[in-house]
């Protein structure tokens, strides 16, 4: 059992070892490069300066997380929900689709974020909902997309095989396209988790409240605290992976021996 | 009582239009029940157009189908018929065990029974320590068993196949053509079987419809005389290979107009 056990941190280690070995090499490449070429901090700030202001500062910077964190949440949930909803009504009444699909391709064609100024215009200055809308939107699409495609796109076999059984439209829609849907709304949500917490906080660049994560970046910048900047900016790189790591556990959770 | 029968059934798809195409016109054909029947013929021949009219996945444009002397979307709704495809068509999601518990499902069985009967048609197919393992962890030879064990979970007294052991290999193949003789005799089940091997159709059935295509309708219907026990040592039999030659010829006639334009063509050319 033991020995198992130490077969088993051997094998992970195998697996991250590389990766981790790069990561920590980058960081000290970057550090050398930062003394060793005497970069002025305004250019380049050091990994260790980096540190030392995300420790500084870690209950601001958590207090930014949780605003653009819960911006995308909130987005996230909302643009899930709608997505799936809108989906099954596709799926329903093809015609709907095509009518829509090409409003959907035209929405992911343009740059989305600048929505939000038109947005921000609608709204209060003090209000996190124009944010909270472009994260919808960003995730109601992709969430769309995936799951409308995991409804229609089952095996004719499996159709033919439930008529068969003299089955129902619904009672297709429960045992074969919904089941068929699952796994496509976790690789929707594997993608639309971090891309919901980037369009919160590249949203904050449009105006509105000070107080996320992307406008602390933007004054820390303008006030030449270059190394606190890059702390928030680690701040964010560790939320995108907190939303995807939590996508990840979801799927693990709710799949059933299907690991194709 | 005939397990069922076919009468004067056309299948006539975008009629009217100029893409219009016949599939199958004037077919009659009368199945007994314990019955092994294959439907043999080249592609585009209407053989699994009229699977898929006895199983009323498809209506007829003309004449009828009876299947359990009950129209045949009577003897759908009532699941009177199991049907097995070329793809096992099994659900990824499910365990083999409700896989084989699908169509109980449907028809309103308690838990207990479901289970209880997916673990005799297990023991049937020789598949019983599978139960709780899923689909893609098995091999496809099984996954088809498991398939057969489906479609035959609700005890229909007809069991519809479109080629079951057409992606599987050589080997596999005659082992599941045996398995399937064992299983639809010691269940009494009849059978109509679409395939494209001349020795397999011989093989598993009493008797072979050979259709031909452009417009598709049967062209002859051969009775094989091996006896009702089969096995391995049928394969070598004098009485196997003259009903190989019988069908072979038979579809050979399905080409012959063919043939015969190609030769004058041929004629002409020098």
């Amino acid at each position: 059992m033991a020995e198992n056990n130490a077969l088993r941190v051997i094998t992970r280690l195998r697996q991250i070892g590389p990766a981790l070995v790069f990561g920590v090499s980058f960081l000290a490449l970057w550090e050398a490069a930062v003394r060793g070429f005497d970069l002025k901090p305004y250019f380049l700030a050091a990994p260790s300066k980096i540190f030392e202001q995300f420790f500084k500062n870690y209950s601001r910077i958590w207090e930014a997380s949780m605003v653009s964190g819960g911006n995308a949440l909130v987005g996230l949930i909302v643009g899930t929900v709608f997505g799936v909803a809108m989906s099954f009504i596709l799926s329903r009444y093809r015609f709907l689709g095509e009518l829509i699909t090409p409003l959907a391709i035209a929405l992911n064609a343009i740059p989305i974020f600048v929505l939000v100024a038109v947005l921000n215009n609608m709204y209060s200055i003090t209000s996190e909902i124009p944010r909270r809308v472009m994260v919808t939107l960003v995730v109601y699409f992709i969430v769309l997309v995936n799951v409308a495609k995991g409804l229609t796109q089952v095996r004719s076999t499996h159709v033919e095989l439930m008529r068969s059984y003299a089955a129902s439209e619904f009672v297709i829609l429960r045992k074969v396209r919904v089941p068929n849907a699952v796994p496509y709304l976790f690789t929707a949500l594997k993608v639309a988790a971090p891309a919901s917490v980037i369009t919160a906080f590249v949203s904050e660049y449009f105006g509105g409240l000070q107080n996320g994560l992307g406008s602390r970046i933007t004054s820390n910048i303008a006030n030449a605290k270059n190394a606190a900047a890059w702390a928030y900016v680690l701040g964010a790189c560790l939320l995108g992976l907190a939303f995807y790591t939590v996508s990840i556990i979801l799927e693990g959770v709710t799949r059933k021996g299907d690991t194709k | 009582m005939s397990a069922l029968e076919v009468a004067g059934a056309s299948k006539i798809f975008n009629q009217g239009t100029t893409k219009q195409v016949d599939a199958l016109i004037d077919v009659n054909l009368t199945v007994n029940p314990g019955e092994f029947v294959s439907l043999i013929g080249p592609s585009g021949c209407g053989k699994s157009t009229l699977l898929r009219l006895i199983a009323n996945l498809l209506e007829p444009t003309s004449g009828s189908v009876s299947v359990n002397n009950k129209t045949a979307a009577q003897a759908r709704l009532d699941q009177d018929y199991g049907m097995a495809f070329q793809q096992a068509g099994l659900f990824d999601w499910r365990t083999v065990s409700k896989n084989i518990e699908l169509p109980l499902e449907l028809k309103g069985w308690d838990k207990a029974k479901r289970e209880a009967r997916a673990k005799e048609m297990l023991e049937l197919v020789k598949l019983p320590e599978f139960a709780d393992l899923y689909p893609w962890q098995l091999s496809g030879g099984m996954q088809q068993r498991i398939a057969i064990a489906r479609a035959l979970a609700a005890h229909p007294p007809l069991l519809l196949m479109d080629e079951p052991f057409g992606a599987l290999d050589e080997m596999t193949r005659e082992y599941m053509q045996g398995e399937l003789l064992r299983i639809c005799g010691e269940t009494s089940t009849t059978v109509v079987f679409v395939t494209h091997s001349i020795p397999e159709a011989v093989y598993l059935s009493n008797r072979v419809v050979v259709m031909s295509p452009r417009p598709g309708r049967i062209t002859e219907v051969i009775d094989v005389d091996l006896g009702s026990k089969r096995n391995e040592d049928t394969r070598a039999a004098d009485g196997f290979f003259k009903s190989i030659t019988a069908v072979r010829e038979a579809l050979r006639g399905t080409h012959a107009d063919h043939a015969a334009a190609n030769a004058i063509r041929g004629v002409e050319d020098r």
